[in-house]
């Protein structure tokens, strides 16, 4: 276990070593909240609500959210995979005793810790200047289970882009994979389309795949809203990340000896 | 037998893709592809004993970096049989890899935008290593390599020669049993090939680490490996004595000398000299070995301002045991 702390602590070292990048995520942080303090402001002039929603309770939402999804950074795993099978440097996993599905995770907590530590500074001094009387459930139940989502959801997305990432080992490339992934990550949390205007039947079905907890109902949740599906989209997410587990372990053992090491 | 690496009648064949030119070719790809089957190593047989230095060497596309590919588990044999340190390489034990390092010159395991001491700190994690032996081993290197006041500079900033350093510590940290190098000195200068070569000695003779070797720089193996394989189309055609392989195929010596003004050189001998270029200001010529003091002598007569002695390539030596249909020990 040891192993993978220290994996994580280096990559949130080497994070650290690009001052400009620590300052512009905080930047970016500080503009999506003006930004959405702003627009929203409009919106609600002369509204309390909207849909659901008070102002104060959208921008809580907001920020959840965005804070969420900028976790979410697991596609360089896919990326890196790909470009070190291509050009044969993956070699370089291969040859340390280490779970190679395991250090990607770990390089990914690294990453996401790092983050997680700077938005959540950003956030806060952002939340208290504006004065956002921040919306968060009272329930601890829906609390925990938002926790455990999220933390699942960002498991699962390393485990899928590990997973496209190894299918370079059979098809070389997998930027196909990848668009397919995004467009449908994207039209499932409603960032194409909102997902009020789908059909029932098909939000419905939208609700069993994984990436409707990966960032919109955690975010959903933390802020007091759908917290019925809480203890269902904890099983969901678990579930999923278990199936995925099997995929990788059948594709990993089937095309590694397809692995040629070849590229430089 | 104290063999810690054997291996009988090892093949690896690979596929790979054909395409006709032009994007006609790369259309009617699309709908039928053409495979053609590469044998990159061929029968290979080996034996390794503990603390052996042993250089592997052939020209480019040979199969060495193949070959050890295979005894490192990093790709799949496609027949025959491969034991090292008492595992089967590519089931990839962690148990396995804790006995063996491996650097390859264009593949790094350091962290560019971090020190050397991060890296380390991040390998003694990786392969258990206890913290009393992990600064024991770290200061013995630190020493060794003369790096100390490099442990906490970014690795992005050092030079080729030092990245290499860097890389043979990391790789040496957890005291392997087994060191595979895959040309450690391509693009070093020739004072940073010298020091690598010279710790490279100290370690396989201080630690008893057993250390194979692949190079392209003759200097390399000449002076640091007492048994030579030579491999070539995957096939090994030599398998002996280091001294013995240049002494019987390593014949002849090139001379190349360039003058400050044009110069016509007259040289009296009674001995082969090949003469392979021949300018006003610069001339090259080749003879055998032992005839390269006189003709050396010969050509100092006429001052020449820069001299080269250079010895023959890999390529040659590979053609001349092929020539002469020499298999010694293969």
């Amino acid at each position: 276990m040891r192993k993978y702390l220290e994996v994580a602590k280096i990559y949130m070292k080497a994070q650290l070593a690009w001052r400009s990048d620590v300052l512009f995520n905080m930047i970016l942080t500080i503009t999506k909240m003006l930004f959405a303090y702003l627009l929203w402001g409009i919106m609600f002039q002369g509204k309390s609500m909207i849909g659901e929603f008070t102002f104060h309770g959208m921008l809580s939402y907001y920020i959840m959210s965005s804070f969420l999804s900028q976790l979410e950074m697991s596609g360089r795993v896919s990326y890196e995979i790909q470009d070190r099978i291509r050009n044969g440097t993956f070699s370089k996993y291969m040859i340390i005793p280490i779970g190679i599905e395991k250090y990607f995770l770990s390089m990914q907590a690294g990453i996401v810790m790092f983050y997680f530590s700077f938005q959540l500074i950003a956030s806060m001094v952002w939340i208290f200047i504006l004065d956002i009387q921040f919306t968060f459930t009272g329930n601890m139940m829906s609390f925990l289970c938002a926790v455990m989502m999220a933390i699942l959801g960002i498991i699962f997305m390393v485990q899928l882009n590990y997973l496209l990432g190894i299918l370079t080992l059979k098809y070389q490339g997998i930027s196909t994979f990848l668009m397919i992934k995004d467009n449908l990550m994207e039209l499932v949390t409603g960032s194409i389309i909102p997902l009020a205007l789908f059909p029932e039947a098909i939000v419905k079905f939208m609700r069993l795949l994984p990436f409707y907890y990966v960032t919109y109902l955690p975010s959903m949740i933390f802020t007091g809203k759908c917290e019925e599906e809480a203890v269902l989209g904890v099983g969901i997410i678990l579930s999923w990340c278990i199936v995925i587990q099997f995929v990788i372990s059948v594709i990993w053992k089937k095309y590694i000896r397809k692995y040629d090491g070849v590229g430089i | 037998m104290n063999n810690i690496i054997e291996v009988k009648n090892l093949s690896k064949n690979y596929r790979r893709y054909k395409k006709k030119e032009g994007l006609k070719g790369s259309i009617e790809s699309l709908f039928k592809r053409e495979y053609e089957e590469k044998i990159a190593v061929n029968q290979m047989n080996l034996s390794v004993s503990k603390g052996e230095f042993i250089g592997l060497i052939g020209p480019n596309g040979a199969g060495k970096t193949t070959f050890i590919k295979m005894l490192t588990g990093i790709i799949a044999p496609s027949a025959g049989e491969i034991d090292v340190l008492g595992f089967y390489p590519n089931d990839m034990k962690n148990a396995f890899k804790k006995q063996y390092a491996v650097v390859m010159g264009q593949k790094s395991q350091l962290f560019f935008e971090l020190t050397l001491n991060d890296t380390l700190r991040l390998f003694k994690e990786i392969y258990e290593i206890p913290e009393e032996e992990y600064r024991e081993s770290k200061n013995y290197f630190i020493e060794l390599f003369g790096v100390k006041e490099l442990m906490d500079v970014q690795v992005r900033t050092l030079s080729l020669g030092e990245r290499m350093k860097m890389e043979l510590i990391v790789a040496l940290l957890h005291n392997p049993k087994i060191l595979f190098l895959d040309e450690p000195t391509i693009g070093l200068d020739a004072v940073a090939s010298k020091q690598i070569r010279k710790f490279l000695k100290e370690i396989n003779e201080q630690r008893g680490t057993t250390i194979l070797l692949t190079s392209h720089y003759m200097e390399d193996i000449k002076m640091l490996c007492k048994r030579t394989v030579v491999i070539n189309h995957g096939t090994k055609i030599y398998d002996g004595n280091t001294e013995e392989l240049f002494e019987r195929y390593q014949r002849n010596k090139r001379i190349q000398v360039s003058f400050s003004q044009p110069t016509e050189v007259k040289l009296r001998h009674d001995y082969e000299v090949q003469i392979i270029e021949d300018t006003p200001y610069k001339k090259t010529y080749e003879t055998d070995k032992v005839h390269a003091k006189d003709l050396l002598e010969g050509i100092m007569q006429y001052d020449p301002v820069d001299i080269s002695v250079e010895e023959e390539e890999i390529g040659i030596i590979v053609e001349r045991i092929y020539e002469e249909g020499c298999e010694h020990n293969a």
